[in-house]
């Protein structure tokens, strides 16, 4: 059990206001608030979950949008291993800023190989009637970049946002796979314990 | 040779319920800390708490590579790893996290998200702190003391420096400022620890010590170094290094290419600076200005040298569990309270797999105590009462020597004959080894124990309950084995057997049931051992060396145990210096006791260390009486007294200290010392303390002492006190007359207490005293001089001992007179200028007091003042002007005034420091006219004097000024005492024959001495010339 496989870093970023940490609380405690407040600094909650067969532990870590606290969220893009990019589909300028929000990550979490690094696109509340996003430019937009998978979300009524993060899930894992597969030294198979996958909570 | 003994310092054992199987443990301010074998996830359990209860699980940020909980601030700093990267991150406000699923604020150190600039409502969350460093950490350690960080990486170590910022009443955040950057070169430590201001720096087979010391800046240097960046700092300090080399030092890290066999290497205090590892200290901290230059002082440097030919490898040889250990003695009250202030001691450990060390740091630099293991030890904590050890299968816990060292830094008075304690120096013990299996981790916090045992994958099997006993047996067997490698026969020690044979824990706890349970279910378990209190184990030891006291009453293994459970009670007391005074009432009760077990240990000893049974007998609070009792009770189990303890009844009945004894007490006493030391019997009888033995049965002990050849002179002045006491007034005489008086003061010097009691204030005058007193008193006044000038008694003693035995007496003034015959003669025989001008003065005022009092005193002098002048040179022979002035007329005073006006024709008083007492002497009588003017005179204002006799006796004028009108002084003649004596006949008229004869003599010097134009100056214009003329022709010749 190698701790890559074990612990999995997923931040979030993207502007002020389009609903991260509302995805983050709902996809963990399973709840909504209509009067957040703006996130200060980063701030992270685990989820334990099991995909496909393997256990890990989902290390979310939500990050402040507003600008003035950019200096607060930017040391701790560094080991990440996947990067939420979140707009918001009533907010047009929030998903014009998505390709600031790569530049800036990638910059900062310091990636070796940007073009095969995991990014996930998330539209977030879905609910609302007046979008500014549709969901065609937002799809252009991910597969000219390099191929990200999007996905449209609402914290609000919890629509796919399970299904989101575990699609981030699935990519990492995938990545480590084929890591694993070129360097098999690499790793330790350490004998693990069926117990311990069924006391996990 | 290791002593293993078999008690039972620990309490009870129960099993944490642990979620996963725990990799890293840890323990600190009563919890438990175990991070999941995974690596990311912490569990933290209450200790204190019977069941030790979940407090919180919470996730890290990345894999824990090691792990420490700083009580200061209640944080938890972690070295982590996540996809490559090593962090160092804090984990504050952690106990918030017993509500799963809230969320974990992040931010870098610096950084206080939550200040006034942020406006976010204060959230009680855990925060995690990342502290950025330049190089990966290696290794962290925290200060105890003030929650301070040192981490260690491959070029430097960094000390961080913990802030607390308080933002509401219950709120306030913790945060870190890096301070200091130490860069080394070419070493990196693997362990590290740090404690107020020592940083103790390990790799596998050296141990580095240092102190960091803040020194003012001196201006100069600052200037210049603040010029330079700091490497090139650092590369000066590098070409220092070599400047040292070539002048023969040789650093032992320059020696890579080729391969030397390391050599083992001790090196204490400053000495330690020539080990070659080179630290330069770069302080980064805001305030760097004010804090002033930190300079590295070398504590201390050990290297090992695993035995390549005896097939040891590096591996084999490796240090671990390196340690500092701080101990306040609450000398410096403020400092003990705050726990801020500079400790009092302070201790360091590590070890090899075989052997541990602990040195103590202050002061001097000193190896304490060596551990020599059983069997290759994993891991030790040092605590400030044990030493506990883990080997493969076996929690040892042995005994530590901090509070011996303490006590000495503590109290100057022991190792003195005033108070004890037992010598650092003496051999560690195992208290206990208790077997476990398959030990991984230990930990300990408070009284608290954490051990991590685990099955070895491969020998899972072997702990199947069928093969458990066998397991067991070959246990035992090695240990059996190990035991009498290290000097010990298995089979000898009855104690043995039982720790061998027996399950170790009274089991009494209530999770026994359930250790079969987990056991079987997974090969680990997390155990928490509870230990024994202090006062129970104490308890449990004194106990345990009755054993040994009933087979040899000398035993070294019962002092050993005795002295053991005394160190115990020791540092129970350190630890409780601000304590419920309740606690340590019962623990004082204890220590009190301990000393009187010691006592009696030490009183029955016959040669080495007999002598420390007189401090620990008055440390215990006992009386001589029980301290008596006790030993006469125990000299019917064995034969005899032992030297201890006639050596703390010597000393005790000696230093007069001793309670008044009871007529039995006393007696055994004096049986004591007939059987014992009959040579001390004079000198007991003498005692104080000792008036209530039968004087009849003292005599008889003396008479027999005599018969066999003892030295008379003492023993007879003895037994003539004791007759006094009986009222035998014909043994009395007898006693007394066979010596000559010279003799017998000698008897007095040698044995003072025949003649007084007590010291200072208590001071008393025997039966015997009062009887010379009465009948000899010259010989009391011979032996009180004796005593004094043989430093027996000191003249302010002296004085309270004649006043006591006087008092009685009506003598009107306020010095009797037996005590000024007791000056007078010890003016006499004294040398000493300082008592000879102490003696003067008293004398002086003794004498003015009497001759200005009406009242004759009635005494009669021991010595006369025409003795006095005979045969001491403070008294000198009288002026033939003082006789004029004074003749013999004045009986009752005459004595005093001749020894006054002696003393002041003598050359020794200084009349200067006697002038007040001058006062209250009036010079309207012919007495106090001579002192006075022998004063005036001394002084050397002849003036004074001539014009004072010329009013009062002119007859003694010319007798004066032949006496002391000479030298310098001759022009006196002419210049004052001519024109004066002139004037006097001028008024009084031409028939004052008495004038007339001095103006002849006076005309007869002059006459010698002036040129016949001086004289003729001198003459008078009225005078008569017949009978001036043959003055005149005189000196024309
Ligand atoms: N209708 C609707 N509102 C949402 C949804 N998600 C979030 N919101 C609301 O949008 C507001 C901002 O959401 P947050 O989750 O605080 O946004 P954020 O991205 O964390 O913002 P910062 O912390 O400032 O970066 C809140 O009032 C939420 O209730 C959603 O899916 N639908
Ligand atoms: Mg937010």
């Amino acid at each position: 059990m190698s701790s890559k496989s074990s612990l999995l870093k997923v931040i979030l970023l993207g502007d002020g206001g389009v609903g991260k940490s509302s995805l983050m609380n709902r996809y963990v405690t399973n709840k909504f608030d209509a009067h957040l407040f703006h996130t200060i600094g980063v701030e992270f909650l685990n989820k334990d979950l099991e995909v496909d067969g393997r256990t890990v532990t989902l290390q979310i870590w939500d990050t402040a949008g507003q600008e003035r606290f950019r200096s607060l969220r930017t040391p701790f893009y560094r080991g990440s291993d996947c990067c939420l990019l979140t707009f918001s589909v009533d907010d047009s300028q929030s998903f014009h800023n998505l390709v600031n929000w790569k530049k800036e990550f990638i910059y900062y979490a310091d990636v070796k190989e940007p073009e095969s690094f995991p990014f996930v696109v998330l539209g977030n509340k879905l609910d609302v009637s007046e979008r500014q996003v549709s969901s065609e430019e937002a799809q252009e937009w991910c597969m000219e970049s390099g191929g990200y998978p999007y996905f449209e979300t609402s914290a609000k009524d919890a629509t796919n946002v399970a299904v989101a993060f575990e699609e981030a899930v699935r990519r990492v894992l995938s990545l480590e796979d084929r890591h694993e597969h070129l360097i098999p030294t690499d790793t330790v198979n350490l004998h693990r314990k069926p117990r311990s996958a069924t006391q996990c909570c | 040779m290791v002593h293993v003994y078999n008690c039972h310092p620990f309490a009870a054992q129960r099993i944490v319920s642990a979620e996963q199987e725990p990799g890293l443990v840890c323990c600190g301010g009563g919890a438990l800390f175990v991070v999941s074998a995974g690596g990311c996830k912490i569990e933290a359990f209450d200790l204190q708490r019977e069941e030790s209860p979940v407090i919180c699980r919470f996730s890290c940020a990345g894999t824990v590579l090691s792990l420490q909980h700083s009580a200061v601030g209640d944080y938890l700093v972690t070295i982590e790893e996540k996809n490559n990267a090593t962090y160092l991150r804090a984990y504050t406000n952690w106990r918030y996290q017993a509500v799963e699923k809230t969320r974990v604020g992040v931010r870098l150190l610096g950084h206080l998200l939550r200040g006034s600039s942020f406006r976010g409502a204060p959230k009680e969350q855990m925060e995690i702190i990342e502290i950025p460093l330049f190089e990966p950490p290696l290794c962290v350690a925290c200060c105890s003391l003030t929650g301070d960080l040192l981490v260690g990486s491959a070029k430097s170590l960094v000390v961080f420096s913990l802030k607390r910022q308080t933002l509401s009443e219950q709120l306030s955040v913790l945060d870190f400022e890096r301070v200091l950057i130490l860069h080394i070169q070419g070493w990196s430590p693997s362990q590290v620890a740090f404690c107020a201001g020592y940083l103790a720096l390990q790799t596998e087979l050296e141990v580095l010590v240092i102190k960091l010391v803040q020194q003012q800046k001196s201006a100069q240097t600052a200037e210049e170094n603040a010029l330079l960046p700091v490497d090139i700092m650092v590369e000066t300090s590098l070409e220092d290094d070599a400047e040292m080399k070539k002048d023969g030092f040789s650093p032992l890290h320059e020696q890579e290419d080729f391969f030397v066999f390391p050599k083992h290497q001790e090196m204490l205090g400053s000495e330690a600076q020539h080990c070659g590892i080179t630290l330069v200290p770069e302080c980064t901290a805001m305030d760097s200005e004010s804090r002033g230059e930190t300079t590295v002082v070398y504590v201390l440097f050990r290297r090992f040298a695993p035995d390549f030919f005896q097939g040891c490898s590096v591996e084999e040889t490796r240090l671990h569990s390196l340690q500092l250990h701080p101990i306040f003695t609450g000398k410096q009250e403020e400092s003990s309270i705050s726990r801020c202030g500079d400790p009092d001691c302070m201790f360091v450990f590590f070890s090899l797999p075989n052997t541990g060390y602990m040195y103590s740091l202050k002061s001097s630099v000193e190896l304490v105590s060596t551990y020599q293991y059983p069997e290759k030890a994993h891991q030790a904590v040092l605590s400030d009462q044990f030493l506990y050890v883990i080997t493969r299968n076996a929690l040892q816990c042995f005994t530590v020597r901090c509070s011996a060292v303490a006590a000495r830094v503590q109290d100057p008075y022991i190792d003195t004959t005033m108070k004890a304690c037992p010598p650092f120096s003496m051999e560690v013990c195992a208290l206990r080894i208790q077997l476990f299996i398959g030990l991984k981790v230990l930990c300990q916090d408070g009284d608290h124990i954490v051990l991590l045992t685990a099955a070895d994958v491969d020998s899972k099997e072997n702990t199947e309950r069928p093969a458990r006993k066998n397991t067991e047996w070959r246990e035992h067997r090695a240990l059996t084995g190990i035991l009498l490698a290290v000097g010990l026969d298995a089979t000898s020690a009855p104690t043995l057997e039982s720790l061998l044979s027996k399950s170790f824990l009274s089991r009494k706890s209530s999770v026994c049931k359930s250790t079969e349970a987990p056991d079987s279910a997974h090969g680990w378990n997390l155990y928490v051992i509870s230990s024994v209190s202090t006062l129970q184990l104490y308890r449990e030891i004194v106990e345990y060396s009755k054993r040994y006291e009933q087979s040899n009453p000398c035993s070294q293994s019962c002092v050993h145990l005795l002295s053991e459970a005394h160190l115990l009670l020791r540092s129970a007391l350190l630890k409780l210096q601000n304590g419920p005074a309740e606690e340590k009432q019962e623990l004082l009760e204890a220590f009190q006791e301990s000393c009187a077990h010691l006592g009696d240990c030490f009183s029955r000893f016959d040669k080495k260390d007999c002598h420390l049974a007189l401090p620990y007998y008055k440390m215990s609070g006992l009386t001589v009486t029980d301290v008596i009792q006790r030993n006469v009770s125990m000299s019917g189990v064995s034969s005899g007294y032992g030297r201890g303890f006639i050596f703390f009844l010597k000393h005790s009945l000696y230093e007069e200290t001793v309670e008044e004894l009871s007529k039995d007490v006393a007696d055994k006493v004096l049986e004591i010392f007939s059987v014992a030391e009959p040579a001390q019997l004079p000198h007991v009888v003498c005692c104080s303390s000792m008036l209530n033995a039968d004087p009849d049965g003292a005599g008889a002990l003396l008479e027999q002492l005599e018969a066999s050849g003892a030295p008379s002179i003492t023993l007879a002045l003895c037994r003539a006190s004791l007759a006094l006491r009986t009222g035998d007034r014909h043994t009395y005489s007898q006693q007394m007359e066979r010596h000559a008086e010279m003799l017998q003061v000698y008897g007095f010097i040698e044995e003072p207490r025949l003649l007084l009691h007590g010291r200072g204030v208590g001071l008393m005058p025997t039966l015997l005293a009062q009887q010379l007193r009465d009948s000899q008193d010259g010989l009391l006044v011979a032996a009180l001089v004796a005593l004094h000038e043989n430093s027996r008694i000191s003249l302010e003693d002296a004085h309270l001992f004649f006043q006591e035995l006087c008092k009685d007496r009506l003598e009107p003034d306020s010095s009797p007179q037996l005590l000024v015959d007791f000056w007078e003669s010890l003016l006499v025989a004294s040398s000493r200028e300082s008592t000879i001008q102490e003696l003067l003065f008293r004398l002086v005022s003794v004498y003015i007091s009497r001759i200005t009092c009406s009242h004759p005193s009635g005494c009669k002098a021991l010595k006369t003042a025409d003795d006095l002048i005979n045969s001491c040179s403070h008294y000198g022979m009288l002026y033939p002007w003082v006789s004029i002035l004074t003749p013999n007329l004045y009986h009752d005073q005459q004595e005093d005034l001749l020894k006054l006006q002696s003393l002041l024709c003598g050359p020794t008083l200084q009349v200067s420091s006697i002038l007040p007492l001058l006062e209250p002497l009036s010079d309207s009588d012919d007495p106090g006219l001579s002192v006075h003017v022998l004063c005036s005179t001394k002084l050397g204002q002849h003036e004074d004097s001539i014009h004072r006799l010329l009013d009062r006796c002119p007859q003694a004028i010319i007798p004066y000024a032949q006496h002391q009108l000479h030298h310098h002084t001759l022009c006196l003649w002419w210049q004052k005492l001519f024109p004066e004596v002139c004037d006097r006949i001028r008024k009084t008229g031409n028939d004052n024959t008495i004038l007339l004869s001095a103006l002849k003599e006076t005309l007869i010097v002059a006459a010698r001495e002036l040129t016949p134009l001086e004289f003729l100056d001198l003459l008078p214009d009225d005078g008569t010339a017949h009978f001036f003329l043959p003055h005149l022709l005189e000196c024309c010749q």
